[in-house]
């Protein structure tokens, strides 16, 4: 009897903090579909009428079709890099009987430590220098470089199931170290690929930093910075745009959220009992 | 160790990566480093002062606000994220049903970008309209403390710290989680039958046995607290005044606010080195406990042994 009320208080606490975990997300859509008017005079209470003219209005100007046309470009390309770069560089790592493999990797590995901001000044300087700033590049080159050291943990760790005596059939069938990476080695590894894709591409998308140092052309913003200028347009007043332009902003990520949870969490998980 | 010796495919897939991330990454520190030895305006030429900029920094008022703010916040969020996510955490391992949709929902919020969660906890905080912390505390007869959380200098540090604690609460809760749930029953179990309170068994086992996974959370959350920044910079950029400053605002603001690009490599530096400075303390001080606790159990299993013999 006592067990059964402990586990009941148990309950109840974990649905209250789910309450605060999520009230607020689910609020946000809310918001996104109240008139301006209901929403000054009650903003947190549940809209007596529903309005899609936020988001008309939000849509109507194109732009945030424009900033997430940009994210999509700067995610998927640096998806793309992170992927490639790291599951083969995470083959030689683990793959190669060549000295100084550990001393590399330790050295992947100490990027984790590292924070952002310190690229920030360096790479400024470095972009104006060549005059890319304002480009997906300025921001795919720290996205990619800062994923790599996790990413590149994650395929050694991986590469570390794959036996060696698969590898050494393939090398001794005549395979070169190519094929054997494209046809073999790969293939396996279709989960890490799925892990690193799905969590870094929410990562990057919701990216503001780099994003808020390197562009400033509002034909070059990321969906982050966009929303920021959204606040600003509209003086801070019209909360129901700001909202329909964060609910349409926030979307991919949570549907890819919803649509590989797993991988998600496991990636997230994972980087943090690795790190 | 690996079977191929090719070395030449060895550098064909190995240099790539290494590049790319030589040049992201340790290119700008190697030149945060030599900036922070500079004095330079963005143009002309730059001038070599050598630790004119340290001294600078040690003398600079703002610079210690920004040190102890940073401090507070990192112990409000670390707190909130550890403390609250291993207290759910727990509670979540006592449940049955439904455990796979909670900690997908807890999870939520940092999926979001902040600057979202920027804008949604600036209407929580606001008073005109009343947001909704503000209307919380009316409606719970605390209406003498509604005040604008985030334009004064007593309430605005907290007020920037919690969205960040909230955003990551969860997924640190799910991370212990699923270290608590990977334990072997069979070592609790014994402990249970043998007598020991549920208490006990949480604290004296399970609590242990899961260090390492506290040791890494504890590192990722205070490195992550220590260059804390969007949430701050969005919410207030450091205002009122330097009330909400911490390290890396300070930075930004004095690399590309003022054009002052040697000063603030000064501080990305400081920043960089206390990071790494942190990771390396608590490695240490995780080691040194965990001889002590090694000890500890091997003495407590003997007395147990003789107390089994009689």
């Amino acid at each position: 009897m006592k067990k059964k009320i402990i586990k009941i208080i148990f309950a109840v606490l974990i649905i209250l903090f789910l309450i605060i975990q999520i009230y607020p997300v689910i609020w946000l859509f809310v918001a996104s579909v109240k008139p301006t008017v209901e929403l000054s005079a009650a903003p947190f209470a549940f809209p007596k009428s529903i309005t899609l003219e936020n988001f008309s209005k939000v849509l109507s100007d194109g732009k945030i079709g424009m900033y997430m046309w940009n994210s999509l470009k700067v995610t998927v390309i640096s998806l793309i890099l992170i992927v490639v770069l790291s599951s083969t560089a995470g083959y030689a790592l683990s793959k190669f009987k060549v000295r100084g493999t550990k001393t590399i990797y330790s050295f992947f590995t100490f990027g984790i430590m590292v924070p952002v901001q310190i690229t920030l000044i360096p790479l400024f300087i470095f972009y104006s220098k060549l005059g890319i700033l304002n480009t997906s590049f300025s921001l795919i080159l720290p996205q990619v470089g800062f994923a790599l050291p996790l990413s590149v943990m994650m395929f050694v760790s991986f590469y570390e199931f794959v036996p060696n005596e698969l590898i050494e059939a393939a090398v001794v069938d005549g395979c070169s170290p190519l094929r054997t990476f494209i046809q073999i080695v790969f293939p396996l590894a279709r989960n890490t690929v799925i892990t690193i894709a799905s969590m870094y591409s929410i990562l990057i998308w919701n990216d503001f930093i780099f994003a808020n140092t390197f562009i400033s052309d509002t034909s070059a913003k990321t969906v982050a910075m966009g929303l920021k200028d959204y606040v600003g347009a509209f003086g801070n007043v019209d909360w129901g745009s700001t909202f329909a332009a964060i609910a349409i902003s926030i979307l991919p990520p949570l549907v890819i959220y919803f649509a590989l949870n797993k991988w998600v969490t496991a990636g997230m998980t994972m980087g943090a009992t690795k790190g | 160790m690996g079977v191929i010796r090719n070395k030449k495919a060895f550098l064909a897939f190995l240099l790539p990566g290494l590049l790319f991330y030589i040049l992201a990454v340790f290119y700008p520190i190697e030149e945060s480093i030599r900036l922070s030895f500079m004095k330079w305006g963005g143009i002309g030429k730059k001038q070599f002062v050598g630790l004119e900029n340290y001294v600078t920094m040690f003398h600079d008022e703002v610079f210690y606000k920004a040190f102890f703010n940073n401090l507070i916040y990192l112990v409000i969020v670390v707190s909130m994220q550890l403390l609250i996510g291993l207290f759910f955490a727990i509670l979540l391992t006592y449940m049955t049903k439904h455990v796979t949709l909670v900690k997908t929902l807890y999870y939520v919020p940092c999926i979001i970008t902040t600057v979202a969660i920027t804008q949604l906890f600036r209407s929580m905080y606001s008073t005109e309209p009343m947001g909704l912390l503000n209307q919380i505390l009316q409606k719970v007869g605390l209406g003498g403390m509604v005040t604008s959380w985030l334009a004064k200098v007593s309430t605005v540090l907290p007020a920037v710290s919690i969205p960040e604690g909230w955003r990551f609460t969860g997924m640190y809760m799910v991370i212990f989680y699923a270290a608590l749930v990977s334990l072997d029953p069979s070592v609790y179990e014994a402990a249970k039958i043998d007598g020991a309170s549920e208490m006990q068994i949480l604290f004296k086992i399970k609590m242990p046995l899961i260090k390492d996974i506290i040791l890494l959370t504890l590192t990722m959350c205070l490195t992550g607290a220590l260059r804390g920044f969007d949430i701050p910079f969005l919410l207030t950029s450091g205002g009122p005044g330097n009330a909400s400053e911490l390290m890396s605002t300070y930075m930004y603001k004095k690399a590309f606010s003022s054009n002052q690009y040697g000063y603030g490599s000064t501080l990305a530096v400081f920043i960089i080195i206390e990071s790494i400075l942190v990771v390396y303390i608590l490695r240490k001080i995780f080691t040194s406990k965990e001889q002590k606790e090694e000890k500890r159990i091997e003495k407590e299993r003997i007395r147990r042994n003789r107390r089994g013999n009689h």
